[in-house]
């Protein structure tokens, strides 16, 4: 597989959106604040939804963001309200060193630069992976296809079908999920 | 195959998600927060879902098959974060610390 650069209208914003999306990332996995880091969250989701609307897949997009911006983050945010989690004051001990400052942010878990590095190198890793694999990235002709069918409707058809079963199970998956939550939270010691 | 898929090359997608994957590995790895680890897996699940739709969407274009994949790993997800959350809950109203290296028993 290739790494061709290319630039042109697509690949900015594709840039864009990778970019909000990683900085945001970050800001997740670092922010010392973790109700910031749950709204980091949602823009993480958000802006992948963008991503996904630009590889053309609709319907998942509009699911991202009704599950993931919409749902999970607000289960996020209550859960950080109920267990009133996280809200560790740093105390300022004045300001260390120039070096040693240097040394914190490098290796802090909480601000460094480790999460990026840490990224890179599996990025660059898997990289390699890629590297040896020769996908067959196939271009759908125009004239084959006709008129293209929407997104949703193939999604859907596929579910319905092929994936009936499958589709069934996630709907247990659901239930089971809801119970267990109620069961592990109700109120217990009334007894 | 959209207008965009055709002009983004592939590569770009597979190496965003595999920065956003890394990030999430950093975080579900070294942090302790438990909540925050939740959203470290919630970050990776993502990652894993644009890499399914990439490969969707170039190797096999007007088929849905990956993308039908990632609304299952949707589902598992929010099913993952609704049982981790009120298992957090109830070790923070049980033992009231959320940072997991202060949790290291199973049974208490």
């Amino acid at each position: 597989m290739s790494f061709p650069l290319t630039i042109n209208l697509y690949t900015v914003f594709f840039g864009l959106l990778a970019f909000i999306a990683l900085v945001a990332a970050y800001e997740v996995v670092t922010n010392r604040l973790i109700t910031h880091a749950a709204f980091f969250l949602a823009l993480v989701f958000v802006a992948i939804a963008g991503i996904f609307l630009m590889l053309g897949a609709e319907f998942l997009a509009v699911t991202q963001v009704l599950v993931y911006a919409g749902a999970v983050t607000v289960m996020i945010i209550f859960a950080i309200m109920m267990s009133q989690a996280g809200e560790v004051k740093i105390e300022e001990c004045g300001r260390p060193p120039f070096t040693r400052r240097l040394w914190m942010r490098l290796v802090s878990s909480q601000w460094g630069l480790l999460p990026l590095v840490f990224a890179l190198a599996f990025a660059l890793a898997m990289f390699g992976v890629y590297a040896r694999a020769s996908w067959p990235v196939r271009m759908l002709l125009a004239d084959r296809v006709g008129p293209a069918t929407p997104n949703t409707s193939l999604v859907g058809a596929q579910l319905f079908s092929t994936y009936a079963i499958p589709f069934e199970v996630a709907s247990v998956v659901l239930l089971v999920a809801l119970v267990g939550a109620i069961v592990l939270t109700g109120k217990e010691d009334k007894s | 195959m959209t207008a965009a898929v055709s002009q983004i090359p592939l590569a770009y997608v597979l190496v965003f998600g595999a920065l956003l994957f890394g990030l999430g590995l950093y975080g579900a790895l070294l942090r302790t927060n438990a909540v925050r680890i939740l959203m470290s897996i919630e970050l990776m699940l993502n990652a894993v879902n644009i890499n399914l739709v990439a490969f969707n969407q170039y190797l096999s274009p007007g088929y849905v098959n990956g993308q039908i994949f990632s609304i299952f790993i949707i589902t598992v997800a929010a099913s993952e974060a609704a049982v981790g959350l009120a298992i957090i809950l109830e070790v923070v109203r049980r033992r009231n610390v959320i940072d997991i290296d202060k949790i290291n028993l199973l049974k208490w």
